[in-house]
């Protein structure tokens, strides 16, 4: 599944209009999206090393193919508890500002556009600590509530120079 | 005004090219005023370089270099028509071209950083301007008339011969103008007795383009053909917008080629006066004589088996053959492979790993660019110092060749600039007191490099008055910095003062040097790259500094450590020896429970790297792990690693940029790097490591 969606997200779509398009993965029994554009690949979880003097959430860094990239377990940065990695854990790798950053994710499950119409703002007072992250909430026929990630303030905690 | 974005990808091209050729002129500069005068090599290379750069300048639209280009480039055509016209100003124009060139050297610095250059060369140009008239003036008699007259001859002379000139415009955005232009030269031969044009060989230079596009394209020619025949094929030949054949009775007074385009003509002699009556608008003075000997003007033929390549590229070649040699060994060690008899594919896996050796070995070479720019900078400084501050100094370098990879020599240039900036401050006596010591009069700083094992090692060293170590210690005493008895000091560790923060034994702030921000930062910044620097000086005789860099920052031969599920690796150099917790070794423990080890009666702190970096681990006890004994600098500590696995060498990599706000660094760790198996190792740094405990003992 994981290669499929990685074909998906490298080939034709790439060419189109990223605009409205998400990859969607599971985190528990919720479902995120996280804007096509910012994606790159889907790996799976490689040996990770530590590197001591990160927050928890920063699980260490990887090769990816003769890359060095940090990775993030989006569980313990949506302050969830950590969950041991199966075969279908992945990562996911994204682009923020010319850097990529590896997202440790439960499962991914496909891309999607999702309309407009169809999202609407996140509240203001969230219930979920991971609630100040979202960009949107859509409601997608058949698919059910989907919470649409904004890259820039998932990262911002990091990027912030101080 | 910044530059057309369609310009952009030029840009790069015009900076290099454009600080190539203005190296190239420091070069030629420092040369000649060695022997005080130009030769007439010289004159002709300075004349192409300066007429490059005005080319090229005007092409990208940055005014301020290209008129400044064009006043040093009038100034030695005059000199090139009589030299003897510059001996009483010699002086003067050395100092002016020294200062065109900084001033260039400015500017392209500036279109670096901000793709626009704004400095106005006015004050230059008007010096340059009077230096030629200066020139000229004194020649006057030998120009017969004023320039009136002497455009007469000018225009009639051609006529006279039977050449005609015709002014050929190609159309707008045809682009390769100056090939068009050679190309319909080729088909105009036939049918000329002679023929040349202005610019000169316009195939050999891309840079003429804009002036083809701005001034036409004179082609200057003895027809033998009737002329309708030859306005025929100029007609005809493709992207020709217009021609104009220029009547010799009438040039217009705008039309400036054609009084240079007469320099190849037997009659040359007006072409200089024209050219100081209007230097602003007269065209190149390009000599067709030149021309045909260097193709591409202003560079060195040894030069033209040489290609530039964008540093991005190389780095990614760099990170690829890296990969390579990963990917490589993953393949011949794998572990489906183990057990199995595999004579033909082991064989293959040599030779495999001989050729990305080998491939690895050239690209790392590829890196490496030899020490003699940076020699060639220090000679300028020298030379600038001299003359400000009277004392004369003759500058001598050896081992210009010796290469070092090209990170490290771009780190090198602002440290060795501060001991050149001492030695010849502090260092070099005045005249008098040289002559009064019985020292020759003229002082002697001088840099050697050389290829010693894996390192370079670099010695600067001058004549001068030398270190005075009762002032050091003295300055020492004031600044409080002595942490021991005074007599129990020696001579090195004196010397070594004058590298601590806040040491400078100069009375006076000078403008080179003195702000007591010296050698602390010269330290520093060697540090940095994984040198060292030591000071060696005799009282009276001079003093010698030398600087210990490694050849390449890029791949360091490190030792395997093991913490946890974690390999670190530690530079060799750093390493002392490693050894096991005996009886012979004793832990001591201090009062706040930090602990120590004693070897052969001296005690070092110990760092257990499973503390540091919290790192889980099963070995805890000494006795079951091992321990190293590290160094930098003066600072010497003992590490507690759970087991060595071995040497290897190994290419570093920074981490990445994401993780620039979490001061990992700061925590000793320099870098990481992909080991064969594919897994990541961090690098220990030492210098860190060492100073970090040493701040936590405090």
């Amino acid at each position: 599944m994981a290669a499929q969606a990685t074909t998906a997200a490298n080939t034709a779509e790439r060419l189109d209009d990223l605009h409205g398009r998400y990859l969607t993965f599971h985190m528990g029994k919720i479902v995120y999206g996280i804007e096509l554009a910012h994606v790159l690949d889907i790996v799976n979880v490689p040996m990770i090393t530590r590197v001591p003097g990160l927050p928890n959430y920063i699980k260490g860094i990887i090769n990816l193919r003769g890359k060095v990239a940090p990775v993030i377990d989006v569980r313990l940065k949506f302050n969830q508890p950590e969950r041991a990695y199966d075969d279908k854990t992945c990562i996911i790798v994204v682009s923020i500002r010319d850097m990529k950053v590896g997202l440790i994710v439960d499962s991914v499950v496909e891309v999607l556009t999702i309309d407009d119409s169809e999202s609407s703002p996140p509240p203001d007072l969230g219930i979920n600590s991971s609630d100040k992250y979202l960009k949107s909430i859509a409601k997608v026929e058949g698919r059910g509530v989907i919470m649409n990630i904004d890259c820039e303030k998932f990262f911002q905690n990091d990027l912030n120079p101080f | 005004m910044p530059i057309d974005p369609s310009m952009e990808p030029m840009l790069e091209v015009f900076i290099y090219e454009t600080t190539t050729l203005l190296d190239q002129l420091d070069e030629i500069l420092l040369d000649s005023e060695k022997s005080k005068c130009f030769n007439s090599d010289n004159i002709d290379a300075i004349f192409r370089i300066m007429h490059t750069i005005k080319g090229s300048a005007a092409m990208m639209d940055f005014k301020g270099i290209s008129t400044l280009a064009h006043a040093v480039e009038d100034v030695f055509y005059i000199i090139r028509e009589d030299t003897s016209r510059m001996d009483r100003v010699s002086e003067a124009i050395f100092e002016l071209v020294f200062q065109s060139s900084d001033f260039f050297k400015e500017q392209i610095e500036e279109v670096q950083n901000d793709h626009d250059a704004t400095g106005d060369p006015t004050s230059l140009i008007n010096q340059l301007e009077r230096l030629a008239a200066v020139m000229q003036g004194k020649d006057t008699p030998e120009e017969p008339g004023g320039p009136a007259q002497a455009a007469a001859p000018a225009e009639q002379a051609p006529p006279a011969d039977g050449f005609c000139r015709i002014r050929v415009h190609f159309e707008d955005g045809c682009q390769m103008e100056n090939i068009r232009a050679f190309m319909l030269m080729s088909q105009l031969k036939d049918l000329c007795e002679e023929i040349t044009s202005d610019p000169a060989n316009p195939e050999s230079d891309a840079g003429l383009c804009s002036e083809i596009i701005k001034n036409g394209f004179l082609v200057i020619c003895k027809p033998s053909v009737p002329l309708e025949e030859l306005y025929q094929v100029i007609e005809n030949a493709v992207n020709v917008s217009s021609y104009e054949p220029i009547e010799p009775a009438q040039p217009a007074p705008e039309a400036a080629p054609a009084p240079t385009a007469s320099e190849p003509e037997p009659a040359p002699a007006p072409a200089p006066v024209q050219q100081a009556e209007k230097p602003q608008q007269a065209p190149p003075p390009k000599q067709p004589a030149q021309q045909p000997a260097g193709t591409t003007p202003g560079l060195p033929k040894a030069k033209q088996s040489l290609v530039s390549v964008n540093q991005t590229k190389l780095d990614q070649l760099m990170d690829l053959v890296g990969e390579l040699v990963t990917t490589e060994s993953m393949v011949a060690s794998n572990p489906d492979l183990r057990g199995l008899q595999l004579d033909n594919f082991n064989k293959s896996t040599r030779e495999l790993r001989k050729l990305t050796d080998e491939l690895q070995d050239i690209v790392m070479s590829i890196r490496m660019v030899p020490l003699s720019g940076v020699f060639q900078k220090m000679a300028r400084l020298v030379r600038d110092m001299s003359k400000k501050l009277g004392k004369e100094v003759e500058f001598v370098t050896a081992g210009g060749e010796t290469e070092v990879d090209k990170t490290i020599n771009e780190a090198i240039g602002d440290p060795f600039m501060h001991m050149i900036r001492n030695s010849m401050d502090h260092g070099i006596e005045p005249t008098e007191e040289r002559i009064a010591a019985g020292k020759p009069a003229v002082g002697r700083v001088s840099m050697e490099a050389k290829n010693v094992g894996g390192e370079i090692v670099i010695i600067i060293s001058d004549d001068g008055g030398g270190l005075d170590t009762e002032r050091i210690m003295r300055k020492a005493r004031e600044s409080g910095l002595l942490t021991k008895p005074e007599s129990e000091y020696t001579d090195r560790e004196i010397f070594g003062m004058i590298m601590l923060p806040g040491f400078s034994t100069n009375q006076e702030v000078t403008e080179y040097s003195g702000r007591g921000v010296g050698m602390d930062v010269v330290r520093q910044n060697i540090e940095k790259i994984g040198g060292s620097l030591t000071i060696d000086s005799k009282r009276g005789e001079g003093s010698t500094f030398t600087i210990k860099i490694p050849l390449t920052l890029a791949i360091v031969d490190g030792m395997e450590l093991q913490v946890g599920d974690t390999t670190y690796t530690m530079s060799i150099t750093s390493i002392q020896q490693s050894f096991k917790v005996s009886e012979d070794v004793r832990i001591l423990y201090n009062t706040d429970d930090t602990e120590m080890v004693m070897i052969r009666g001296e005690c070092f702190p110990l760092i257990r790297l499973h503390q540091l970096f919290d790192a889980p681990t099963e070995v805890t006890k000494l006795e079951d792990g091992i321990l190293l004994l590290i160094e930098s600098g003066e600072n010497k500590a003992c590490i507690f690693a759970d087991a060595l696995l071995g040497e290897q060498q190994v290419v570093v990599k920074p981490f990445p940029n994401f993780l620039n706000k979490y001061s990992v660094k700061k925590i000793g760790l320099s870098g990481c790097t992909i080991l064969g198996d594919g897994s990541i190792s961090l690098i220990l740094d030492a210098n860190n490591l060492l100073n970090l405990s040493k701040e936590r003992r405090m």
